[in-house]
């Protein structure tokens, strides 16, 4: 009977577990929510469930228990990229900063697919970057034509998306990317903040 | 908010190929890596996306080694005390060992109440 109520007590031990977190640098004690401070548990779950057989069980405490050594582990990792960046004076942790620190934790294993992952998300956001101002403004024009296409296709096509103007022009040969933005349905101010919005979201793209 | 759309394409899976689904929410990672200190202020785009791939591998690292205390012990579920003893068994898990220590004292506690 007492070991049914295990479930409050790992409860319990979620709100407890931060302010005696190993990590000394944790700043929130008891004003975090409490899913904020971990990984949905229904995507550590399907994860988990990956690696055992297909008979296997998993209990919900031992989920749990997972979750808050997945947010150990970032804050773990975050600590020690942070503190070489700022030995080196850097403002932002990027994604080698990580991989450096994954690496000096121990999990070196880790590493191979990671820069493989890494290597192949730059490739897609490097694009954005080979391209100089002024044919961007082009581009927001060109964005927003894009949009209705990826309407109908539902796949966000990096590769293909705003930068290929060539693709675009062709299937919307009838609106011109001229220097008139006022022609086209949709106000470039829009394009402009959804951009911005990007950006902010991606979160400097531009630090590389 | 077609921006939104785009980036969590990611989340999704809707990036056929390039990067391989998303499994983990970078919001969310954003947000936890934000926690972890007060030095942490710009965080490039990708570093959630690394994160994401490396909480999985850790994941699954973890749930291997649990789950094979799970199997010596002749069980097929999976509970709190493998993940534990995991975290025990393995060097690389060592900042861990407090979280994983704790909650037993806490459950130990209520038993004798």
């Amino acid at each position: 009977m007492e070991d049914e109520t295990s479930h409050e007590n790992v409860t319990q031990g979620h709100n407890k577990g931060s302010p005696d977190s190993p990590c000394a640098k944790t700043g929130g004690t008891g004003n975090n929510k409490e899913q904020d401070r971990f990984l949905p548990i229904a995507n550590v779950g399907r994860i988990m469930k990956k690696v055992i057989p297909s008979n296997g069980k998993i209990s919900k405490d031992s989920k749990e228990t997972v979750q808050e050594c997945v947010s150990e582990f970032i804050s773990f990792v975050t600590g020690e990229a942070s503190d070489k960046c700022q030995r080196e004076k850097r403002k932002t942790i990027n994604g080698d900063d990580i991989i450096w620190a994954i690496t000096t934790l121990g999990f070196e294993e880790y590493v191979g697919p990671l820069k493989l992952y890494l290597s192949k998300y730059r490739e897609i956001e490097g694009e954005k970057l080979n391209i100089p101002k002024q044919q961007r403004s082009e581009q927001k024009q060109q964005h927003q034509l894009q949009q209705q296409s990826k309407h109908e296709q539902n796949i966000p096509n990096f590769n293909s998306s705003v930068y290929s103007s060539t693709s675009l022009l062709s299937r919307h040969s009838s609106f011109v990317p001229s220097d008139q933005p006022f022609s086209l349905p949709f106000s470039p101010n829009n394009i402009q903040k959804q951009l911005q919005q990007q950006q902010d979201q991606i979160d400097s793209v531009g630090y590389w | 908010m077609r921006q939104a759309g785009t980036y969590s394409g990611i989340l999704s899976g809707g990036i056929s190929g390039k990067t391989g689904p998303h499994l983990l929410p970078l919001a969310r990672i954003k947000k936890i890596m934000k926690k972890s200190g007060e030095a942490v202020k710009m965080i490039s785009g990708e570093s959630p996306i690394v994160f994401s791939k490396a909480c999985e591998l850790f994941i699954k690292e973890l749930t291997q080694r649990s789950w094979m205390v799970t199997m010596q012990s002749k069980r097929r579920t999976l509970n709190k005390e493998d993940v534990a003893s995991a975290v025990m068994a393995t060097d690389l898990f060592d900042f861990l060992v407090n979280l994983v220590s704790e909650s037993p004292l806490e459950m130990d506690t209520s038993k004798y109440s």
